[in-house]
């Protein structure tokens, strides 16, 4: 081992550590993940395999997978984990272009980072509660427009997919603003100058220089908040009074209801490979990306 | 932006309405609701119990994820990327899943349904934030001093403790703190392991707002949204929740 010029990335300056120090050190990390996360997972898609008897089998993948119900089901949440991205990117893109271009002061930004990360520090239940109350048929939403008179009965907007995409946008909308904020910020200034300079207007500045280059904090934002979307259960169960199905939903029916393990352990293999798809076309992207750069 | 306050603005201010239903804008000005969950020897029960799952839960986080991220930081090695994503995966992956995965195992061995179920998948759930916010204190640590101990003699024992130590106080707390508040907020994967006697608050939240949506919901959620704003506070105060939020390691990628 090379003991001078070390580069700086990923190790090598600081600390020396020696191959026995690094190994004692991962040893709990290692073993407990082995334990209680690889183990468990394992098992899991070990029972995806099994009969309700034992012995191997694909039919309860084959019977997931051509079921129309369970079927739709998964649709549903990929259909609805799209919405909410999208409307996570079209509320959230403003903002974070607020939060860095026009927010000079640092109290500001302050604030607004604490506006940003609180709801993030209550549990989902709350943060549905919020929102049963405001599109409630006795609710705000409601109430103002009956009050104003624009309806005459209240909508029934609770207990839909609107509601669902609007709570999940809301859960997960910090998390896309604070992706796009962090690469928003290093965006090279003098680009945008030199743009301006040689004419452009300020909006096909922002087109042709800002948003390309904030590409990869929009790409990064979108995949973890759909990939979370899809996996969400709370909000749909809330808000949608169980009149949608989504695929976290028929995966908590399988343990609380039916009592079907084995449907519940192949449903959930599918969810993860799903979500771990997702996940890796980003690992993937974000490493070409990576070797363009530099 | 008032609407990432709005719904929270909401729940506290119907938190203090004095009508027995759910009203806002609030009629009337009342602590009753905030007095009858103090009085209501479950709720109390409850707290208990994620308080020490959430404590037990972040301690471990600490004692497994500092010394996993020091040697991501300080140590390059080929399973590095691997083993770094495994550790992060659980803030990407279905919680749902490993909640489902560890009531599965637990049954398997016999301990499901028990504090023990519950404590081990929230150690997963929490460890990779610890991971994070130390991994981006660590990476802020001004080499030379290391090498400059070592150098001098320290083993990496006395290195870690007198000079790096010191310097990502700020990023372990950080990540402590929201290791702690992600476990205290959890439903997918405590309600598998509970029972009706070991029950977590959101879970017991979650049983209820089945049930019932009245002020009584309204006052235990506004008590963790006022947590949730020490919790934020306290993180500012510590890390400055600007580099908190945005220079992680997660979202610099």
């Amino acid at each position: 081992m090379r003991t001078d010029a070390r580069p700086v990335e990923q190790g090598g300056e600081g600390m020396r550590l020696t191959s026995a120090n690094a190994a004692f050190l991962m040893l709990g990390p290692i073993a407990f993940f082995v334990l209680f996360f690889l183990a468990p997972f394992g098992l899991l898609v070990a029972e995806s395999f099994m009969r309700p008897d034992g012995g191997v089998t694909l039919g309860n993948y084959v019977s997931v997978l051509s079921d129309g119900y369970y079927w739709n089901a998964l649709i549903n949440t990929l259909l609805i984990s799209l919405w909410v991205t999208v409307v996570a990117f079209l509320l959230g893109y403003p903002l974070a272009y607020f939060i860095v271009f026009h927010v000079l002061r640092p109290w500001g930004r302050r604030l607004i980072y604490v506006l940003l990360m609180t709801p993030l520090f209550t549990s989902n239940i709350v943060r549905a509660f919020g929102w049963i109350v405001i599109l409630g048929r006795r609710g705000i939403v409601n109430a103002t427009l009956l009050a104003v008179g624009l309806i005459d009965r209240p909508l029934d907007i609770l207990y839909g997919k609107l509601s669902i995409v609007i709570g999940l946008a809301y859960i997960l909308l910090p998390i896309m603003v604070l992706s796009i904020c962090s690469v928003l910020q290093t965006v090279d200034r003098s680009l945008i100058e030199a743009a301006r300079d040689l004419g452009a207007r300020p909006s096909r500045a922002f087109v042709a220089v800002t948003f390309p280059l904030s590409l990869p904090g929009v790409v990064a934002g979108s995949i973890i908040v759909f990939a979370l979307s899809v996996s969400a259960y709370v909000i749909p169960s809330i808000l949608s009074g169980g009149r949608e199905m989504v695929t976290p939903i028929l995966i908590f029916q399988q343990y609380a209801a039916t009592f079907r393990p084995d449907i519940g352990a192949t449903l959930s293999v599918v969810l993860l490979a799903v979500t771990l798809l997702l996940i890796g076309s980003y690992l993937i992207l974000f490493e070409r990306r990576l070797r363009a750069v530099g | 932006m008032l609407y990432l306050a709005f719904p929270l603005l909401v729940v506290i201010a119907i938190s203090f309405t004095a009508t027995e239903y759910l009203r806002f804008p609030p009629q009337g000005l009342t602590l009753r609701w905030y007095w009858q969950v103090l009085g209501d020897p479950t709720f109390i029960e409850a707290f208990i119990v994620s308080g020490e799952l959430a404590a037990a839960a972040t301690a471990t986080a600490l004692l497994l994820g500092v010394p996993a991220a020091l040697v991501f930081a300080r140590k390059r090695f080929a399973l590095s990327r691997v083993l770094s994503a495994l550790f992060l995966s659980p803030l990407v992956l279905p919680t749902i899943v490993l909640g489902v995965a560890i009531l599965q195992y637990a049954s398997a061995l016999g301990f499901a349904r028990s504090f023990w179920a519950l404590f081990v998948g929230h150690v997963v759930l929490v460890t990779p934030y610890v991971i994070r916010t130390s991994l981006a204190s660590l990476s802020g640590v001004e080499p030379a001093h290391e090498e400059a101990a070592q150098d001098l003699g320290a083993t990496p024992l006395q290195t870690f403790f007198l000079i790096t130590l010191p310097q990502i106080k700020a990023g372990v707390i950080a990540g402590a703190l929201f290791a702690f508040i992600n476990s205290w907020i959890n439903v997918e994967v405590s309600i598998f392991n509970s029972t009706a006697q070991l029950v977590t608050i959101p879970v017991k939240l979650f049983n209820y707002i089945q049930f019932n949506i009245d002020p009584t919901l309204a006052a235990v959620s506004a008590a963790t949204i006022y947590i949730a704003i020490l919790v934020v506070v306290a993180i500012d105060l510590a890390v400055g929740i600007e580099r908190a939020a945005v220079t992680s390691p997660e979202t610099r990628r």
